[in-house]
């Protein structure tokens, strides 16, 4: 007999669907990093980040009947994650400045980019960088960072990206390179 | 971002998207080999692989959070959930009574709303052509004087057939006026 720890996602998604709602729990301890990194990675703000990737258990939770299994548990997942940041930013209408700047003043935060023993004006450049890689984010289409981040950031594969997009595998590789290209040459001169 | 180095290049334009997917490892086999080949003889995308190798792993570094930030997130998601899940109870239990008559009784009264509503416009429509005649203008009006004009015209269309109908019928008969008149002469 497996362990509730040990059940596949798909498993414990099922138990779930036949009422047995306490299984949840083991698929919010194994996915709450990723939940909360990748709403990082939209919103650059640790408690915004944490609220919608808590939203975002919650609407898989109340919706968890609806979830058929053609997709793995964790591509329907980050959809409604990435949905909620789109949707927050989207609201928010947010500059991506405030929050860099924000971040920078945290230890363990942006000055991990720089050698312990930084110096003022290698520091000065890399948050400038930092800024200006955040700034292009920002300013690059939803569908072009959404490919980046989930790439870049979370490691899946181009094929879990176009599930969670819906889109096919070819547009996701454009996005990606459009979006890199548009990196590049924002940070052409830092590197 | 301490070594700083000469910026970064543009690769050959038929490589660039490959070497992206080249750099994520995200590839077949037949292309890996392919772009293998090309970068070898090529030093532009080589370096365009190593400056992406450079830069984008820099990209929005993860925040180092605590063991605690995480116990904490894991028990504040369980109270949200068992939260939402009093919630939604709360809703069935208030609802689950009413579910086998919850729909035919909406219907019913979705359909007698809506008969109602019916009948009300139609009367509205009524009331209104009879307040639009009230309010149309004296001017407007027909007064008696032009309906007996219009009356008398009618008179003078049917003249025609009166003719008709006169010519049809026997001449009245002269005897009886001449008789008249003899009476008064011999008077």
């Amino acid at each position: 007999m497996k362990s509730a720890q040990e059940l596949g996602d798909e498993e414990l998604v099922a138990l779930c669907q036949q009422g047995q709602g306490h299984y949840f729990e083991v698929l919010v301890r194994r996915y709450m990093e990723k939940a909360f990194h990748i709403a990082y990675d939209f919103t650059r703000n640790k408690e915004t980040a944490k609220d919608l990737s808590q939203d975002a258990f919650l609407r898989a939770y109340a919706n968890i009947k609806r979830f058929d299994g053609r997709s793995s548990f964790y591509t329907w997942f980050y959809r409604i994650v990435v949905n909620l940041c789109l949707d927050h930013a989207r609201r928010s209408g947010k500059v991506l400045w405030e929050s860099l700047d924000k971040t920078t003043e945290e230890p363990g935060g942006q000055r991990q980019l720089v050698d312990t023993q930084y110096q003022p004006d290698e520091e000065a450049m890399a948050g400038e960088a930092t800024r200006r890689a955040n700034a292009t984010l920002e300013s690059m289409p939803n569908k072009q960072r959404t490919a980046f981040l989930l790439r870049n950031q979370q490691g899946l594969p181009i094929a879990d990206i176009a599930k969670v997009m819906k889109t096919t595998e070819g547009t996701v590789r454009v996005y990606l390179h459009r979006a890199v290209a548009a990196l590049r040459q924002s940070l052409v001169e830092f590197v | 971002m301490k070594n700083r180095v000469a910026p970064l290049e543009g690769a050959c334009k038929d490589y660039e998207e490959d070497l992206v997917l080249y750099y994520y490892g995200d590839c077949g086999a037949a292309e890996r080999a392919t772009i293998e080949k090309h970068l070898v003889q090529c030093l532009r995308c080589g370096k365009f692989v190593d400056d992406l190798g450079r830069v984008l792993p820099q990209m929005a570094p993860k925040p180092e959070l605590p063991q605690a930030f995480w116990d904490s997130y894991f028990r504040e998601t369980m109270a949200k959930l068992e939260e939402q899940t009093e919630r939604q109870s709360w809703w069935r239990r208030w609802l689950a009574p009413m579910n086998g008559w919850l729909v035919p009784a909406f219907g019913t009264a979705a359909v007698a709303v809506l008969a109602i509503v019916l009948v009300l416009e139609k009367r509205e429509v009524a009331t209104t052509i009879d307040a639009a005649s009230s309010t149309i203008p004296a001017e407007v009006l027909v007064d008696s004087n032009q309906l007996e004009f219009f009356k008398s015209l009618d008179i003078l269309e049917s003249l025609s057939t009166l003719e008709a109908q006169d010519s049809v019928k026997p001449e009245p008969k002269t005897s009886l006026i001449d008789d008249r008149r003899g009476a008064r002469a011999l008077a």
